[in-house]
Order: C-alpha cells, then structure tokens, then sequence
C-alpha cells in the first residue's frame, strides 16, 4: 500500500437529511477530506444495493449511504425500509467477501453539518488504512466488455 | 400398503371425481437416483407415480406456469415440507390461489418416505411453526460456518473461484420457485445494471443481486444448487441469508399465505446496530 | 444528439477561490455531448441568467448544467431560466460546487478535480434526463369535517366564514364533544355550555356547512383535492325533516332507566332522546339496543305520542357519496377506563369517580343541576381527594405520555368544589404540576393560595373503603412520610387516550397513527397539522391531549392549510412520481405494500372480451410522493421514478 493512496469513496444520500447536512457543513464552512463523490435522491428508500455494485464497479473503495434518523424520514417511512434491505444487503456482501467496513452506513440530519464533516473525515481515514480495493479492482480490469446503456 | 400405493391411490380418486385438473408428481428418471416431474391429468397416467426418498425436488414452480390456474379448477401437487412453503410464498406474493391447490405432503427422513396430515396448505402451518422453532439448532452447513471463519480476503477468493465457473445459463433461476419474474432484472438492460457476459464481475453481481433477491423468500429446497451444471454451491449463500433474516427480523420464509415479505414491511425498532 | 450546456458559476470568490473554474470550463467542454461550457462571476444575477438563456438559443441545447451552490438555492432560479428559455425545466440540473466542494476544501488541485467529476456526473445525469411537466390535479372545492367536537366546528366554521362548502360529520347524534360535558373551564372559569352553545347553532345554521350528524365515514377513496367518500347516516328512527325536537315522545317513553352516556352513567336517559338539553340537532334518535318495542316488538309510545308522525321504526341505514377537496379530521378522544386501576377501587366503589364524571356533577346542567353530591348517598362530601395521573405517565398501565390537561382540570375542580361547598377540603396527589400555558401557572397557584387546595407530591397505593369512608393511601413524597386520608369522595384525573377504533378509522382515511392510535402529523415540529397523506389535516385531540385553546388553534391552522388548497383551480406538483411498465411487473404487490402512501393500485388487464389476464401494479400519481421506495423494492425493475430514474443514477455512477 503506497503512501499516498487516496480512496474513492461514493456516497448516496437522500436529499432531505443528509444531503441538506452536508450543505449546512458548507454554509458552516467546515473542512472535510475531498474523497467522497455525492449522489443526491429524493429519500433512503430509493437507495438500491444496484448502486452499490455500480459504484464497486466504478472502482470505489469505499460506500457510504446516509439519511433521515428513524422518525424523521420526509416520507415517514422510506428509511424503514432501507435499514431492513441495508441490514440484509451486508450480511450478503460480508458473506461474499465484500467487507462491511468499506460500506457504511449513516443517519446524518438536515441538522447536522458537524456530523457530516466528522463522519467523511473517519469514513476516508478508514478506507484509507484499509487500502484499495484491489482484490474488486482485479475483477473489474478482467471485465473487458464496458458496461453500456 | 405403501405410501406411494397409498398416495396413488388417492390421486386417481381425486383426478376421476374431478375433484382436481392435474396432479404434479414424480416419474422415474434417467437414472435411479433421478426423478422426474410427472403431470397427470387421467387417473391412468398415476400408475407412472414414484414417492421415494430420490423425490427431492420442489415441484412448486410448475404451478405458477402461465395459465396453468387461471382458469380457477384445483391442481394436486407433491411437495416437501419446502414445497408447501413455497406454496405459501407464492400466494403471498400473489402469484397463485392457494385454495386451487390440493397438497399431497411428504416428508423424507433418513430411507423413509413419511406421508404429511393434511390437503390444504393451511393443515401445514403448526409443521411450519414447528420447523422455525428448530430452525436456530438445526444443524448449519459446516461450509457456512467454514466462510465465516475465513477473513474476507479468503472469501472473496472462495467465493470468486466458485462463481467463475458461471456461465450464466441462468438454470438455478428457471428451477427457482420463486424466480417467476417476468422479466428478470439480468434481463432488464434500461440500463442494464447486471454485466450479462459471463466474465467474473457479472457472475458475481448476478449471484449476489439473486440471493438478494430470495432472502427472506428462499426456503432451502436447493433446486437451484442441483439445477446448476458447474455445481456453485448456491445453497450456502441462500441459506446464510435465511439465518439473516430470521435472526435479525424473526421472518421464516413461508409461514402462511398472508405472510408479509420481508423486504416490503420493517418494523421501527428493527436492529440498526451497524448504523453510524 | 445532446447538446449540453455546462454554466459555472464562480460565485464571486466563493467557488473561485478553491476551484479552477476556467480550467473546469475547458475540460467538461470537450466532454462527450457538452455544446458549450462557460463560466461566469455570478450565474444567479440577471446577466448571468441573460447569457445562460442566450446560450441555450444560440446552441439550441437540449440540456443544462449548472455548477454552482446548493440546487436548494437556485435550483428554481435556473429551472425558470430555462423555461423562459424555451427549454423543459427539468432539462436543468444543478452540480453542487460550493456547499459541498469550495466551502468545505482547502486544496485547490483537490477542489477543482472533485468540481470536476461532480459536474460531469450531473452532464452524464441531464443527458437522459426526459422533459416532464408539473402534475396537475383539479381540485373539488368542498370539505369534510369529521367530528363535531370544538375543534371540528371550530374549522368547519372558519373554512365556511371564507365562503367554501363544509360537510361536517358527527356519529353521535348531538354536535358538541367533550366541551359539551364540561361545567367551566380553566383557566377562566367560564360556563362550558355558554360558550359552546352559540358556536353549535352557528355551525347548523350556516349556509355553507351541511350538518350530518349520527353519521360515519363507511370509506375514503381518492386523493387530495379529489377525495371520494361515503358516508353513513344510521338510522335515527326519528324524520329529521318533520320533527321539531318538541321532546313529547321523550316524555312518555317509557323506557327511562338507560344510563346516560353524555352524563358518564350518573344520570339516566330514555329509550328516545337526545343526549343533552342543548342538543344540536335538537331532534332525538332512538337507541335501538334499549327501545322496548326493538327488544319485544311492543310499545311505539312515542310514535302515538308524536303528533307530526315523524316516528318511524322502518327506517334503515343510507349512504351518502360526496365528492371532497380536503378533509379535516378532529375525531377527538376518550377518557381512559379507570377498572384498569383495582388499586383505586373505581368501578367497585361509587364515591371513587373520574374527572369527566365531575365535571357532570359540577355542572349546572348535570344530574345534580351543578351540586357537589356524592353518587353512593347523595350527601354532599366534606373532602375529596383528587388523584392526578391516574393512567397517565404510567407505563404498567399503557400509557406512557402525559394527558397535558389534568394537572388544570384538576385545579380547577378543587377550585370548583371550594366554591360551591364551602368548608370543603380538597387534597391532590400529583407527581408534578404541569401548568405550562398563557394564565395557567396563575390558575393553580390561585387553587392552592385562595381556594386552600392541598397538595400532596406523590402517587397513591391504594383506595379502600373502612367505616363509611375511602382511605386513601399515599405518600408524600416532600416530606418522605406515608399518608393515609379518610375521604367522602376520590376523583381520578384520567389520561386522555384514543378512541378505541381510532387505528381502525386511520386506516379507513388513510392516515397514520402512532403506538396508541393518535394521529400522526406529518412532521412534528414543522408540519404539525398535515397529515403524512396529503390532503387530509388534523385538529384537536385526535392527534394528541389538548385542551381547548390548543384544539382551536389546530383546527383554525388546518381550515387555513384547506383554504389554501382551495385558492386554486388546480394543484401543481413536483413531477417526481413512480410509475410502473405494465408488461414486465409479476403484480407480486411487494410495492403495493411497502409505498408509505398507498398511492399503488392493482390494476386488471383485460383481454379484449374483457376477460382479466392479468393484474399489475399501478401507481396513482396524485398519490404518489417521489419516494422511490417501490421503485428499489421491485426485483424486476418494472418501476422508475420520474427525475431520479435508473437510467440517470446508472449514468451518474458510471461517470464518477
Ligand atoms: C375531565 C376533563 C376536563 C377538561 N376541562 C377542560 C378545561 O377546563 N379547559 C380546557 O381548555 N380543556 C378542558 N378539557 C379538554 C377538552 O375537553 C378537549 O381539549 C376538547 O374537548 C378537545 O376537542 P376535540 O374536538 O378535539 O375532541 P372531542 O371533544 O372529543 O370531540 C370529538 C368529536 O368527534 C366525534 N367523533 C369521534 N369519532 C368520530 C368518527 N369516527 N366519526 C364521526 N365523528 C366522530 C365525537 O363523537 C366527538 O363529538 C377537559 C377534558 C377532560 C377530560
Ligand atoms: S433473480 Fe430476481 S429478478 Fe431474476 S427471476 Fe429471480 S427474483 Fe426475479
Ligand atoms: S445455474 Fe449456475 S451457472 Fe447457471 S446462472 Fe445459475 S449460478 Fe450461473
Ligand atoms: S414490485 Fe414490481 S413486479 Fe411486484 S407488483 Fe410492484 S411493480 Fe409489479
Ligand atoms: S415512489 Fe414512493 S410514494 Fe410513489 S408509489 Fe413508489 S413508494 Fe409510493
């Protein structure tokens, strides 16, 4: 593992909460590690364990998806449903070999721009002391045939 | 008289009373350890019927072949305790009607063949109730327990030298109950989400996003893992996630026709303990 | 071919200071599909906008990104730049350079190279993005108010003051609600029926509202704005047309031994009646269950009695449909069953009573004409001990929350009691006193300074009867002593809880309720009168304790979120909604029962003899909230989500 490795990490988040903390941690004008690439949705509950792959695809070393605390979801329940398919989603990637600590999982409110700021500076620190993905990265060079719309 | 005289006999009672279209059964196969599904729709094509202890697949799925219930006429069936929680399945996910089905339950234990009490799937759910209880104890596949000891560089490459060999004939979904999609998702390309060509990054997004797919629905019949040709051990994977699903949520796939999917329902207190 | 525009914004210094917008400009312009990249001090202003939509004619671009702050902030702006432009809206997308790169960067290789990817995955979203136009929905001006309680006349009032139709629906066959029950209220002791009278008659007498009283929802299909509901009107046996509520057949009823509901058992009623003097409808119902003739096939006294002939034993249940833009739900509450409190003997003893039954005794109006009486003898007790939380913030009894009114109507009742009967001694257990409320904390302080109300910190054990007394045992808790108290009579302040099928009626609207059965809002803090399903408000106590002033105040809020609603022709919405491919859905019903708004049907497919082959899932866009939560449920991938497809999110992964 070189010195200088910088991971990738690909977060999806939903618009109400998490990324509405992440703007407050901008408007607070707090510094965070530049690693993590936003994907914005509409709530929790359209977060698909697809995307997850696509990102693994897209050579991330790390995941991290984030929303409304429990109770606080903008459609109330959207983020129930994430956490039994998240709870489900990673017990099947451990199982395979995709390790649960490079996909994590948070509830960040709109509130909380310091816990956003935190949690990507632990989140980068984490994948960075775990290094790349190499072992994914090896099957992603083995694909030949890119992925097409 | 013998079970499977038992149970003939019963079948051409109930197919020349009319009392059911079909029954779906089992004939011998190409060798002696195979068997065959035998669709009998005249009392005298049941004279072909084998109960034995190589009738070991869940016939469920040829129930959900189109057409065969709609037009509202009952349809015997021969099915393992598995079977008829995938009857259950299939009902709650609206696939069937589960009064159209007339179960002829068996049990195999050790070199016997046991006949089950009971023709509606209803008559089965205290068995059910009973398998779930044991569930926790019942005896896990050393191999699971095997992968988890393994950290997961190791399991990466266990499982990467397995789902190699895939070549995507996408046997162990056409012999899945419960893979009645449609159109399946590998098949959905706008956009297509899961790499098709059977190099190793799509085999192993196909496998994980199927096994997703049946936790919570999988009930361990293993038609999957013997319809394979290159022989993946699908059933671990399965049946890991049916562990999951009990231990995290209390959901044991195919109690009862009116049984929540796990995946469209939560609870609020469900566990978040690995939630930052 | 897209012809994308790329506008980046430096927004002054903020962006520019921490990202190469230049150099940004020149690499996403040679990205695959982007027909322009420019960049710009200040986007936002209207040069900036003046050469946004210049660049969109001059390269007839068939898509817009703007790289700037939050799309919280100018996502509008640009999107109707755009349209004045002549380009879809939804064609903008905005990539969110600032909030979430130059603010929070220190880097400048870093920044740029993140501003970068963040820009080309939203080129790659806007790409195929589709044109959508807002949804439009008719809106069907006429509301529906169920429950007559304060706070349901209280909105059908308002929204009828502002000259819109109100159907207001009560089940019991009076208007009124608890408030009618009460003699005075805190904190002005003002006479409950005094002021409750004329806003009953108001609400039956305004042109705007139809009055529909002993009445029930039976069902509510539809959505906001478009709500179809039938209603059930039971059977009153009485001709609500002929009668004039003279109260001849009440008289000579001669079934007189019923134990009147509205006086909480301490007086009786007949088989005919109506369930208090003030009576809104004053026209009576007969109470099928007790009327002689129902149970036996003999008496009709009333219909002989009835000069107007208005009586008839025949009549059955009708349905009404209506059609409704809105509707309010103030349904209220009930008063806990003490039995659940042995200890306290209520139920076995007849002196041991709780609030609301008091609040009968107290009234002028009541079984006692408003004397302090004693159910048991009928002699006027010399002390009552009061118990405050009885049910509430207990969780071994179910409810774990706090009532929020009884610490006040507690006060009050001693304050009551002291007033009419003087030399009275009145002694109150409570855990705290809760008096949070313009004029409260004043009111209690009045009972225990002039009205001498003695008050005991601590919970009471037991209630048993010794020589003609109920002891009462307790513990003072300020003083850490046991305290046993020889009373003339115990009132419990019961906890306010739900209607008992308040679950069942949510689920009937469609609503959402929480672990008791009050109706939950659709945010607590922000949007405290809407419920999650849109369309339908809430008022009053249905969706948690409240007293009057609060309860007014929620039904005022929700006649004014309905008024609102009613401003307009029609309503638009975000196009963000699910739908459903038809060919490929397994009609599993997996989305059916995981959207949290119910907004997806099962829909038939017919052959052409009209025959179903299939049934599949369809998704209400009126319903529907742009959640999603389907959409990943759906193993097939039959379903998508208009502005956040598969397709966008693939292509936004796949450019990162
Ligand atoms: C003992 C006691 C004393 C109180 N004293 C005071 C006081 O002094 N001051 C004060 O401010 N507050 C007081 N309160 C609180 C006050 O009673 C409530 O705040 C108020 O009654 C709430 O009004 P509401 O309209 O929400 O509910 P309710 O008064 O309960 O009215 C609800 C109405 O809806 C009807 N309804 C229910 N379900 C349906 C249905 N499915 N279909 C059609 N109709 C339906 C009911 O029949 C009822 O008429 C007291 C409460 C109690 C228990
Ligand atoms: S793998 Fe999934 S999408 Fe494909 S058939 Fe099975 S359940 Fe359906
Ligand atoms: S049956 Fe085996 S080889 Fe065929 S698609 Fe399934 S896992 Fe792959
Ligand atoms: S989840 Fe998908 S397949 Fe199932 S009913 Fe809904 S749209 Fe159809
Ligand atoms: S997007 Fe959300 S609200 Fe809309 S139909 Fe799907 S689950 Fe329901």
């Amino acid at each position: 593992m070189s010195e200088s490795f910088e991971p990738k990490i690909i977060a999806f988040v939903c618009t109400y909460c998490t990324y509405t903390g992440a703007d407050l941690a901008g408007t607070s004008r707090l510094k965070y590690a530049p690693n993590v690439r936003i994907i914005r949705l509409p709530c929790t509950g359209r977060i698909s364990p697809m995307f997850i792959l696509k990102a693994l695809q897209q050579g991330a070393d790390g995941i991290l998806v984030s929303g409304c605390h429990p109770g606080d979801c903008h459609f109330t329940h959207g983020n129930y449903h994430a956490r039994r398919r998240w709870m489900v989603f990673r017990t099947l990637l451990d199982f395979t070999g995709i390790p649960s600590e490079r996909i994590k999982f948070s509830w960040i409110s709109a509130a909380e721009g310091h816990k956003f700021a935190e949690l990507i500076n632990s989140v980068t620190d984490d994948i960075r002391k775990l290094g790349p993905f190499d072992q994914y990265k090896n099957l992603i060079r083995e694909t030949e045939a890119p992925a097409t719309l | 008289m013998t079970i499977q005289e038992k149970y003939k006999a019963r079948v051409k009672e109930l197919l020349s009373t009319g009392a059911v279209k079909m029954v779906i059964g089992y004939k011998p196969g190409s060798t002696a350890e195979r068997r065959r599904p035998l669709f009998m729709r005249s009392p005298e094509e049941a004279d072909q019927l084998v109960l034995d202890t190589a009738c070991i697949a869940n016939l469920a799925g040829y129930l959900v072949a189109e057409g065969l219930l709609s037009d509202d006429k009952r349809v015997g069936i021969f099915l393992k305790p598995d079977g008829i929680r995938s009857i259950n399945i299939l009902a709650a996910e609206a696939q069937l009607n589960i009064d159209q089905i007339v179960v002829l339950g068996f049990d195999i234990d050790g070199q016997e063949v046991n006949a089950l009490e009971g023709e509606s799937a209803g008559d089965f759910s205290a068995l059910i109730e009973s398998i779930k209880d044991h569930a926790p104890e019942a005896p896990r596949n050393p191999l699971i327990e095997q992968i988890e000891q393994m950290n997961p560089i190791q399991r990466f490459d266990f499982w990467q030298t397995e789902f190699s060999r895939c070549i995507k004939c996408y046997a162990c979904r056409q012999a899945c109950p419960m893979c009645y999609c449609r159109r399946c998702i590998v098949d959905s390309n706008q956009p297509q989400w899961i790499n098709t060509s059977s190099h190793t990054l799509g085999n192993l997004e196909w496998n994980i996003i199927r096994a997703f797919h049946l936790s919570g629905r999988c009930v361990g019949c293993g038609n999957c893992d013997r319809a394979c040709p290159v022989n993946i051990p699908l059933r671990l994977i399965n049946a890991r996630m049916g562990q999951e699903v009990l231990g995290a949520f209390d959901h044991f796939a195919g109690m009862s026709e009116t049984q929540e999917p796990v995946l469209a329902s939560f609870k609020k207190d469900d566990s978040e303990t690995f939630i930052l | 071919m897209a012809k994308i525009g790329v506008f980046i914004c430096h927004c002054g210094e903020n962006i520019a200071s921490k990202v190469d917008c230049n150099k940004l400009a020149t690499s996403i312009g040679e990205h695959p599909g982007v027909a322009v990249a420019l960049d710009y001090k200040y986007f936002c202003s209207d040069p900036g906008q003046e050469r946004l939509k210049k660049a969109i004619k001059e390269n007839n671009l068939t898509g817009v990104v703007v790289a700037a702050c939050s799309p919280m902030m100018h996502e509008a702006t640009f999107r109707k730049a755009c349209a004045e432009a002549g380009l879809n809206p939804y064609l903008c997308e905005i990539a969110n350079i600032r909030e979430q790169c130059s603010w929070v960067h220190t880097d400048y290789d870093m920044a740029t190279q993140k501003a970068m990817e963040i820009t080309r995955s939203m080129v790659e979203k806007v790409k195929r993005n589709n044109k959508l136009q807002p949804i439009e929905v008719p809106v069907t001006r006429r509301a529906l108010v169920i429950g007559g309680g304060i706070a349901g006349i209280q909105a059908a009032l308002d929204i009828a003051n502002a000259g819109q139709q109100v159907v207001l629906v009560e089940r019991e066959p009076s208007l009124g609600g608890h408030m009618a029950q009460l003699s005075e209220t805190f904190p002005t002791l003002d006479c409950s029926q005094c002021i409750m009278t004329p806003r009953m008659v108001e609400a039956s007498q305004h042109p705007n509202i139809r009055l529909l009283t002993y009445a029930e929802i039976e069902s509510v299909d539809g959505y906001i704005g478009n709500f179809q509901v039938r209603i059930r009107m039971k059977a009153r046996y009485v001709d609500m047309s002929t009668c004039t509520g003279c109260g001849d057949c009440i008289t000579k009823c001669p079934t007189k031994k019923i134990s009147s509901e509205f006086d909480c058992g301490m007086g009786k009623r007949t088989a005919i009646y109506t369930p208090f003097a003030q009576s809104v409808p004053n026209i009576p119902v007969i109470d099928k269950a007790s009327c002689t003739y129902f149970k036996n096939g003999k008496c009709k006294v009333c219909m002989k009695s009835c000069e107007l002939n208005s009586i008839n034993f025949d009549m059955q249940d009708e349905f009404i449909d209506l059609d409704f833009g809105a509707i309010v739900v103030a349904t209220g509450f009930q008063v806990q069953d003490n039995s659940v409190y042995g200890e306290y003997g209520y139920g076995k003893y007849k002196d041991v009573i709780n609030g609301l039954q008091f609040e009968r005794l107290a009234s002028a109006s009541g079984p006692t004409s408003g004397k302090i009486l004693r159910p048991s003898d009928g002699k006027e007790p010399e002390n009552i001990v009061f118990i405050q939380c009885a049910g509430s913030r207990d969780c071994s009894k179910g409810v774990r929350y706090c009532s929020k009114i009884c610490c006040m109507y507690t006060a009050k009742h001693s304050m009551l009691y002291a007033h009419k009967v003087h030399g009275g001694i009145a002694q109150i257990f409570y855990m705290d006193i809760r008096a949070a409320g313009k004029g409260y904390d004043e009111f209690t302080r009045r009972a225990i300074e002039e009205d001498k109300a003695a008050y005991f910190r601590g919970r009471v054990s037991k209630v048993w009867q010794e020589n003609g007394k109920l002891m009462v045992r307790g513990v003072d808790t300020l003083l850490g002593k046991p305290v046993v108290i020889a009373a003339d009579m115990v009132v419990l302040a019961t906890a306010m809880v739900p209607q008992p099928d308040a679950k069942d009626f949510a689920k009937t609207i469609g609503i959402g309720y929480d672990e008791y059965g009050f109706f939950n809002e659709a945010h607590l803090k922000l949007r405290p009168v809407e419920s999650s399903t849109a369309g339908v408000f809430l008022a009053g106590a249905c969706q948690s304790p409240k007293d009057i002033p609060d309860s007014v105040a929620q039904a005022s809020a929700s006649a004014s979120k309905v008024l609102a609603l009613f401003s307009k022709d029609k309503l638009e919405r975000e196009p963000v909604v699910a739908s459903n491919n038809e060919t490929t859905c397994a009609g599993c019903w997996g989305c059916v029962l995981a959207c949290p708004y119910n907004a997806i049907e099962k829909k038939d497919i017919l052959d052409r003899s009209g025959k179903v082959i299939k049934r599949v899932a369809s998704v209400n866009p009126g319903l529907c909230q742009g959640c999603g939560t389907c959409v990943t449920f759906c193993r097939s991938n039959s379903l998508d989500l208009a502005g956040f497809t598969e397709k966008q999110i693939f292509a936004e992964v796949m450019a990162l």
